[in-house]
């Protein structure tokens, strides 16, 4: 399936089907600091599963394993059938990938950072454009094309032109997003996407969020319990390097079963 | 006891600056050709430098970090010396030979071993200024670039350094500044450049400050031009330079403008 012959508008279906990723015991420390105590997660087709939990319990870095910014101590990720930083030599053993190759992996997986991050010295339009032109190869005018298209999907077809230190946040989290999906990957990852906006502008960058569930596969790591009830198909708690608890959202919020989870939930709507 | 009357030419002095003859403004074009051309050197030297200085591999950061100290713990004169004299004694062979005649003009030895010296001081002092430049990105651009799917290499030519340039430029045009006047110690090698015209017409007439004092006035008037294409070129440099406008990274470049005149961010 090349970059080219897959339509930009993406339908949406009840998740389900092909695994997409399943990370398997995964582990990591910094230093003497375990933050991460065997997590095994596993995220089918078009699903969207939302990761809560208190700060500090090791949530972003579950999430910044599953793509390798950090290289798990232990376990495995398996993105559909292709190992994440292992190769697998003649003998059959996986052995570690070096960084250029590990980047060739990534493409397959878009991440959305708490700080946007886009570069500040690019436009919005070639923000979007930048990665599938020098890393995909997709032609600049096809690019372009859509490029417009995604920054249209998420309100911001007006602001192509704009550099972004003139973006609010909000639209800078949205212009994000159409950089993340414009690498047409197999799945999104959503790092507290509106934790270091102002209150008024998280409400458009999570209905972007809502319109793409069910289109994409995601794993979100977020504060924001309206989101995850309405579009989470699987809520799963994170405490201490471990999940806690693991559910739909409905049962999640109504009848959460472990006591840490209450507390957790208590805090959260005070 | 007789009086030394103090006396200053002032009709040769304006002669100097407003009547350059032919062999000053040949010394002219050359300190501008070796500054420049010198500069560019330093700067290629820098980069790589300060990427050797960021390498993984610690025999390349060692070189690195060696080769910053000697340059910056010794004198561009002595280095300047040590290339053009004591070149020659170490490798046996004439390394600059008295004149080279490269294809489309001829160039003296000196002056290809006082570019070479320059170049080589220039790359030590850049490097720092290069390492420092990459290492003020913040991570989050080399992990946004990371999640995109680009390799290091990609990263460092579209990411990194375009944004570098921008914290580089401003020292970058000191330095350059500070290298048109360093190309005056190449006089101690017999390049015929500004100041090695101005000390040839002291030694004839003894008449040190009309002399000094007008190419010193040259030198000025070099710099100022620099500043002024410097100028330019950090302004247009700036036009993208705007705070991002995140919560967390709502930083301005400081101004001085900043300080007197209250703007309201939004």
């Amino acid at each position: 399936m090349s970059p080219g012959d897959q339509t930009m508008t993406w339908t949406q279906k009840p998740a389900g089907g092909e695994v997409i990723v399943r990370a398997i015991d995964i582990r990591k420390s910094f230093g003497a600091n375990e933050v991460i105590r065997g997590i095994s997660l596993e995220v089918r087709e078009r699903e969207v599963v939302c990761i809560v939990g208190p700060s500090g319990s090791g949530k972003t870095t579950l999430l910044r394993c599953i793509n390798h910014l950090e290289r798990p101590d232990s376990g495995s990720v398996w993105l559909k059938d292709e190992r994440i930083g292992y190769r697998r030599d003649r003998s059959g053993t996986y052995r570690p990938l070096p960084e250029r190759y590990v980047c060739r992996q990534r493409r397959q997986v878009g991440f959305v950072f708490q700080q946007f991050n886009l570069f500040p010295h690019r436009t919005a339009l070639e923000n979007v454009i930048e990665s599938p032109v020098r890393v995909l190869g997709v032609a600049r005018e096809q690019a372009i094309r859509e490029a417009r298209e995604l920054l249209a999907r998420v309100g911001l077809a007006a602001k192509e032109g704009a550099y972004p230190g003139r973006l609010s946040g909000g639209q800078q989290q949205r212009v994000a997003i159409a950089r993340a999906l414009a690498m047409r990957p197999l799945l999104m990852l959503f790092d507290e996407p509106t934790s270091a906006l102002d209150p008024e502008m998280i409400g458009e960058v999570v209905s972007v969020m809502e319109e793409l569930a069910h289109r994409m596969t995601m794993i979100v790591v977020t504060h924001e319990m309206g989101f995850a009830r309405r579009a989470a198909d699987r809520v799963v708690m994170i405490d201490e390097g471990k999940v806690i608890e693991e559910a739909a959202p409905e049962a999640f919020f109504t009848a959460p079963r472990e006591q840490r989870t209450q507390d957790f939930l208590s805090k959260m709507f005070h | 006891m007789q009086v030394l009357a103090v006396s200053f030419d002032w009709n040769l002095f304006f002669d100097r600056i407003f009547h350059p003859d032919g062999v000053f403004l040949r010394a002219l074009a050359l300190t501008v050709e070796i500054a420049v051309v010198a500069q560019i050197l330093g700067v290629l030297i820098g980069l790589l430098t300060a990427l050797a200085r960021l390498s993984r591999i610690w025999p390349l950061r060692a070189i690195a970090i060696g080769y910053a100290m000697v340059i910056r713990g010794t004198p561009v004169l002595v280095q300047v010396f040590f290339l053009y004299y004591g070149a020659n004694l170490f490798l046996g062979v004439d390394l600059f030979p008295k004149s080279l005649d490269l294809v489309l003009f001829p160039v003296s030895g000196a002056v290809i071993a006082g570019i070479t010296a320059l170049a080589i001081n220039e790359g030590a002092y850049m490097s720092e200024i290069i390492r420092s430049g990459i290492q003020s990105l913040p991570a989050g651009q080399i992990e946004a670039s990371k999640s995109l799917g680009m390799s290091p290499a990609l990263t460092m030519r579209r990411v990194v350094l375009p944004q570098a340039a921008r914290v580089i430029v401003p020292p970058l045009g000191n330095q350059f500044n500070g290298m048109l006047k360093t190309t005056s110690l190449l006089f101690f090698i017999g390049v015929y450049e500004m100041f090695a015209d101005a000390q040839v017409h002291y030694a004839t007439t003894f008449k040190a400050a009309e002399y000094f004092g007008a190419v010193a006035v040259w030198y000025l008037l070099l710099t100022g031009v620099w500043s002024v294409i410097q100028y330019a070129i950090e302004r247009r440099l700036g036009v993208s330079l705007r705070a991002p406008a995140g919560r967390l990274t709502r930083r301005r470049p400081l101004a001085l403008s900043g300080l007197f005149s209250q703007r309201h961010s939004r």
